[in-house]
This record gives C-alpha cells, structure tokens and sequence, in this order.
C-alpha cells in the first residue's frame, strides 16, 4: 500500500537537470485544483474522529511518521510527514473546525520530486450522507511543481493533478477501509 | 459545497423570491467571470442569476478589464501572451491583441482609448491604443506586475508590484513612475476609491489590506483582513477584501481602517466588484465555481450564482445592459 513517491523522484530526478535550462517565457502556470470524495458506512462523527488529529496521517497510506507541534490550532500546528522513502513534506495547520467536521492545511515545504506542486493548499471534511453514512472531500488547489514557462512533463499541471488525485483516493480509501473495519 | 451552505443559500432565494424584489426583474446588468480552468468567459445576467452565454477564450483567461460604456471587455490569457477584444453583445471575441510577455493585470482608461497591461515575467506596464491595437509605450514597473487600476479620470495609473512589495504610482499623460510606496507582503489586487484619493492593495502574504494616498503618496494605514487577500471593493464606505484561504470577505470602515464584519463566501474567493449603482459587491469563488451576491448596506449574501470552472475575474467584470 505505498503510492508512487519512489517512482516520481526516480522519474523526476533524470528530468531535473533538463528543465534548467529551459527558461523561456512562452507560458506562465495557472493554479489547478482536485477534487476527491469517497461514501463511508459509519456516522460522520466516526469518520472525524479518525481524522481529526492534525498530528496522525497514519491513515494516509505511505506516511510512515507523523511528527508534529501545536495540536491542533490553526496558525500555530505544524507537523512533518515522513514518507515510507525517507523523504518528508512540512504543513502547517490554518483552519479548524470541529463543529463543521473540517481542517484546512497548507504545505511549506516539500521537495518536487517527491510531490510535483508549488503553493498548495488542502481542506479535508466529513459531510453528513444518506442512511446515516459520511461524505468525506478532499480538496486540492496547488501550482505545478515547475514554477516558470514550459514545464518538462513530469512538473506540468499534469503530473501535479495526478499525483494529487492519487494521494487523495488511496487515502480516501484506505480511510474508508479502516472505519468501516472497526465498525 | 458545503450542505448548510447549499441550504442556506437556497432559504436566501426563497425568500427574494417571496418579496418579489429581485424575481423576473429586467436583466440590467452583467459579469463577463474569467473562468481560467475552463478556457471560457461565462457571462452571468446578475437580474435573471444565470449564465446566458459562454464564450471559448483559450490560454487560461484571468485578467479582465470592461470598458466604461460596457461595450467591450479585454481579457488577458496568462498561458497565452495575448489579450482578447471580446464584443460584449454579441459575445464574441473581436480580435487578438499580441503580448511580448505573459498579462496578466489590466485596466482601461475611461475614454476607452488606451488599455494598460502588466507584464508578469519581464515587470513592465505596456499602454496599448485601441484605436490601432498596438503597444505604443512601454516602462519598467517593479518585480512581478500583478493588479494595474486607473483613477476615475483617467489621470493616474497603479500597478502592484507583487514581488517589490509596493505599488507604483504612475502619471498616464507622461506614462512616467511619479513613485513608489512600500506596503505589505505581495500585493496582488489595487482597487482606487470613486474620489481617486485613495489605493487599496491587497498583501496576499501578510493578511492585511493597505491603504496609500494617492496625492502624497503615503501609506496611511494597514488593515488586518483574512487569510491571502486577492482583491478589494469599495462600496458603502466600506472596504471588501476577498479572502482565498479564510473563505472569506472581510469587511472593514473605510474612515477608521477597523474591522466590520467577515463574511463566509464560497471557497477561494478572488475577483470582487461593487456594482454600478453601489449597492451590491460580487464576489467571485475560484474553486466553488460560483460569484455571490452581497448587499454592501446589511451585509447579507443575496445570490449565489453558478458559473464556469475556476473563475478568477481579476480586474473590471461588471457592465450594465439597459
């Protein structure tokens, strides 16, 4: 159950070199956004709790550690995940709301190669579903990891959607699978 | 979206449509909204709440600038390097103006005879004359152009400089800098007041509004609002900052610089526009795909109206039809 950091830093690794010396000023990013949600079969305060600590991304398949200071309060709490890889992303916490079942977080630093996106931002939140079910979104807004004109294809808008899009749908699922098996 | 948000918004248009006040109105106005996923320009009729028309604009459209009699919008395409001319009746896009570099900023004059776009790469402001479409001046502005306005009579031009954090202040006669002043962390957005006295920049990086008069060219005071403020409205004697990462627009009195109110909006609020007669601010909300109405007297969000994917309408997208 590890999602592909090791494939998209051996990947990007063979292509960083290239894009140095591409810096031509044909086309400027624009910010792109994911969208994930995935149905639990468990009330919304079930799937809450098991989100709701800023400090534990243990149900996000391929973090291997989380590390962290400031609970859960927003402009103060950070934590550092530890990849299965070794490599790490820091975040910072920058909105919580327990009553409305939803965090939102930004990353501070992370390497392209293990995550190709710039300035992203995330929120996650439990909705209430039909027939006593949960709702659970996770949205995305970030820049492709290469910040100027003409991207190599492993840092275009491309590769970040579906790097993105990947994270959050083994993540959504194996949340999924957790709650559902301590029901 | 969020389920209260949803409900909300439809107990809200449920009970304007109750009061008859809005319901079958003649359409008076538009938003032509930037939707810069979308490679589109969606144009809401604000009396009917819906989109009648969309318009294909390639190259990721996000700046726009309307022009005074509401006849012609100018939208620049940040993966493009041109600017498009779109003919607002007839939806449809006129002609192409060439860009020597990524625009992004963009503002017209009232005469509707020179249009002023910043450069984003290579920091420069070009003044362009309509009347042939080509640049005719060029200057050198500071690091990483990003909002550009102009006085109401035409005779100032501001652009914020993101990454000098500061505003350039300019004389459109000479198309020459008259000066500089320092503000917050990456102003993106500049808003004139009616009066041309005052500038407001929105400092996405340090969660503040400032405000800079615009005859001395001094700073008169910072106004904290939320999280990565993108553009300012005045309306009402008020300040309306559009909050990306708070969800918000915050609210603040424009003769104390304090605090009013913030207002939950969709997510990702950006572009922000007071309408004509000065009653209502339109927020645009980049990731909920959707512009929300606000009475700027009580405050209450009036509308919330669908549009295309990611809508930025960074600049002047408002016209009026009747």
């Amino acid at each position: 159950m590890t999602w592909n950091f090791q494939k998209s830093l051996l990947i990007v690794t063979t292509i960083a070199p290239m894009a140095l010396v591409q810096h031509g000023w044909a086309h400027g990013p624009s910010r792109q956004k994911v969208t994930e949600t995935i149905t639990i079969d468990a009330p919304p305060a079930k799937v809450w709790a098991a989100i709701a600590n800023f400090q534990d991304m243990s149900w996000l398949p391929g973090v291997a550690k989380t590390t962290g200071t400031g609970g859960n309060e927003p402009d103060t709490a950070k934590r550092q995940l530890t990849l299965d890889s070794g490599a790490t992303i820091d975040e910072s916490l920058y909105k919580y709301d327990a009553g409305e079942m939803s965090y939102s977080y930004r990353i501070d630093t992370v390497d392209v190669k293990v995550l190709p996106v710039n300035n992203y931002s995330a929120t996650i939140t439990v909705l209430p579903a039909d027939g006593g079910k949960s709702t659970v979104e996770w949205r995305g807004a970030f820049y492709r990891g290469y910040p100027n004109n003409d991207p190599p294809p492993e840092l275009n808008d491309e590769a970040g959607i579906k790097a993105v899009t990947a994270i959050y749908r083994k993540g959504l699922e194996n949340l999924k699978q957790k709650v559902e098996a301590a029901k | 979206m969020k389920r209260w948000r949803a409900a909300k918004a439809a107990a809200i248009g449920a009970a304007i449509c109750a009061s008859g006040a809005f319901c079958g109105a003649a359409s008076a106005a538009e938003a032509f909204i930037t939707d810069q996923t979308g490679d589109e320009v969606s144009v809401l009729d604000l009396g009917l709440k819906h989109v009648v028309a969309r318009i294909p604009v390639l190259g990721k459209p996000a700046g726009i600038a309307m022009a005074r009699d509401g006849r012609t919008a100018y939208v620049t395409s940040t993966e493009g390097k041109y600017v498009s001319v779109i003919d607002t009746a007839s939806r449809r896009i006129a002609s192409k103006i060439a860009m020597p570099d990524t625009p992004l900023g963009i503002a017209i004059d009232p005469e509707g005879r020179y249009l002023y776009v910043a450069g984003f790469y290579v920091p420069r402001l070009y003044k362009i004359d309509l009347s042939t479409s080509t640049i005719v001046a060029t200057m050198e502005v500071g690091a990483s152009p990003s909002g550009v306005a102009l006085t109401p009579d035409g005779t100032l031009i501001v652009t914020a400089d993101r990454d000098d954090n500061q505003i350039s202040i300019i004389e459109a006669k000479t198309f020459s800098r008259t000066g500089t002043v320092k503000v917050g962390k990456h102003p993106f957005g500049v808003t004139i007041d009616p009066q041309g006295e005052r500038v407001y920049a929105a400092n996405v990086e340090s969660n503040d509004v400032s405000v800079v008069d615009l005859k001395t060219a001094k700073l008169l005071g910072t106004v904290a609002v939320g999280k990565r403020p993108y553009a300012i409205a005045v309306a009402k004697g008020r300040g309306f900052s559009t909050d990306q990462y708070g969800g918000t627009v915050s609210v603040f009195d424009l003769s104390t610089l304090q605090p009013v109110k913030r207002i939950s909006v969709g997510d990702y609020p950006e572009g922000i526009e007071t309408s004509a007669d000065g009653n209502s601010v339109y927020v645009v909300n980049w990731f909920s795909n959707e512009v929300w109405a606000i009475n700027a007297e009580t405050l209450a969000v009036t509308a919330k109206m669908p549009v295309g994917d990611g809508p930025r309408a960074f600049g002047t997208f408002l016209r009026e039809t009747l």
